[in-house]
């Protein structure tokens, strides 16, 4: 027998002196494979035209529809109602800058985060040489590279990381994933000092406390926690360059799971 | 670099963060490696009381006592102000994090709730303890002993003890996170292992204290 789910919105038009933040209740009867997202298109269509939120691919892959689903941020059109107990409360993702309701301005928090890190490939321009053969690169570093960049940037990550709760200038581990995928990237000819310039800070790798908040709950699965290990070992290690002896770093840079300089 | 701390015109390469991450991530894990051995130490008396007295004459003689006792408190310290960098102190962050974990329950969130008032009582407790201890040296099975059976000292070593192993065990948990040694592949296991030894320094500490309130003085 199929529930009827009791949808539990958080409303609130920052653009509307009249408005006040409150949460309003629908009722929406569900059915087999219901995704979070088509409830909420059904409320909007037939019971409450002004509902904001945002979704676009409806399938997991723009990123949009980042929202805090009974306590924890996920993507609407990625969690299936029947996965959700009967009483479903949503809010929208913290940290973010509400636009209304649902929807929060991602696009802003990661354009700055990305010019902060310089994310792009950092190579001499000068040299490119554009009748030349594209250089090749290995599949399997290819893919190592490709599993990194798939993040799509909802934002669910930062919404879950206590320390970006805290504090606002903390990079979060999309950011932090994003370096690494620069770090592996052998076009990129920044060096670890470099790098350790760009997040070897307490709004970097140091500010992170290790809560995997992010691990938990990004839709993409994509190794965060594994990102922000190594990202955080070669800059604590490169830290201490100098002071302690070279043979030591050398054996604790490539011990465990570390992916090094291609 | 932020263009805020760029305030000289060639700005200084600093490896202050690193370095403070890694002397956090050292002065911890040394004050745990530390615990352990104290467990040991004094769990030495379920063996027998003669060979906690032995143990504690050896260290005495060679002054690990006098000079380690007051160097540990002072690693103490150190580590202390180094984790406070993170703590929430001001009243924004506190609500925020309060907020947050309230709103995620997430194991790992809230532990680092646990991991910060832990902080504070062992700073607070275990520095009465190294004073007590010094200030009645030479340290004997009897002594504690009578500690625990007449000075009342037992409520003050249960929840010395409880903070300082949950402190701990969530302490290691959290610099093989960080540092890339518990990964997603082994992060269950991990948190199986330190569930273990949670269990087993309760239950040497459980029999530790027994032996010293069974003992007749």
């Amino acid at each position: 027998m199929s529930r009827r789910l009791h949808i539990e919105i958080f409303r609130y038009n920052p653009l509307d002196p009249d408005s006040v933040p409150h949460m309003q209740s629908f009722y929406v009867n569900e059915y087999d494979s219901m995704t979070l997202f088509i409830a909420l298109n059904i409320i909007r269509e037939e019971q409450d035209p002004s509902v904001q939120f945002d979704f676009c691919c409806r399938a997991g892959i723009c990123g949009s529809c980042g929202m805090v689903i009974n306590g924890r941020p996920g993507l609407a059109c990625h969690t299936q109602t029947r996965d959700l107990p009967e009483h479903i409360v949503l809010h929208p993702l913290p940290v973010f800058k509400l636009i209304g309701d649902l929807s929060v301005d991602t696009g802003t928090w990661f354009r700055a985060v990305g010019k902060k890190i310089e994310a792009w490939v950092h190579s001499d321009d000068t040299a490119f040489d554009v009748r030349a053969e594209e250089a090749r690169m290995e599949n399997a570093l290819a893919e190592q590279i490709f599993e990194l960049d798939r993040c799509v940037e909802c934002g669910c990550c930062i919404a879950a990381c206590g320390t970006a709760r805290m504090r606002e200038d903390f990079l979060g581990a999309a950011t932090i994933n994003r370096v690494a995928r620069f770090y592996i990237d052998p076009r990129d000819e920044r060096s670890d000092d470099d790098y350790y310039d760009v997040i070897g800070n307490d709004q970097g790798v140091f500010g992170c406390m290790g809560l995997l908040g992010c691990e938990d709950v990004c839709p993409k699965k994509i190794p965060l926690q594994d990102q922000l290990g190594i990202m955080r070992r070669m800059l604590a290690l490169n830290s201490v360059k100098g002071i302690l002896p070279k043979g030591i770093l050398d054996k604790m840079k490539h011990k465990g799971c570390c992916h090094e300089k291609h | 670099m932020s263009l805020q701390n760029v305030t000289l015109h060639v700005p200084p390469k600093d490896k202050l963060s690193g370095r403070l991450d890694v002397l956090m991530m050292v002065s911890g894990f040394l004050l745990a490696l530390f615990v352990g051995m104290h467990m040991v130490f004094v769990g030495s008396v379920i063996i027998s009381p003669k060979l906690m007295n032995a143990l504690a004459w050896f260290f005495e003689e060679l002054y690990l006592v006098q000079i380690g006792g007051p160097v540990i408190l002072l690693v103490m310290v150190g580590h202390f102000i180094l984790g406070a960098r993170k703590m929430p102190f001001r009243q924004k962050e506190y609500v925020a994090f309060r907020a947050h974990s309230k709103m995620m329950h997430h194991t790992d969130t809230t532990l680092w709730l646990v991991q910060v008032a832990t902080a504070i009582i062992i700073l607070v407790m275990a520095s009465i303890h190294i004073y007590t201890m010094l200030d009645t040296l030479p340290i004997t099975a009897a002594k504690s002993a009578a500690r625990i059976q007449h000075g009342n000292w037992m409520p003050f070593y249960i929840v010395l003890l409880a903070a300082a192993a949950i402190h701990i065990v969530i302490g290691l948990y959290r610099i093989g996170v960080k540092f890339a040694v518990v990964t997603r592949e082994n992060r269950p296991k991990a948190r199986k292992f330190m569930v273990y030894l949670l269990v087993a320094a309760a239950v040497i500490s459980f029999l530790t204290h027994i032996r010293l309130s069974l003992l007749t003085i």
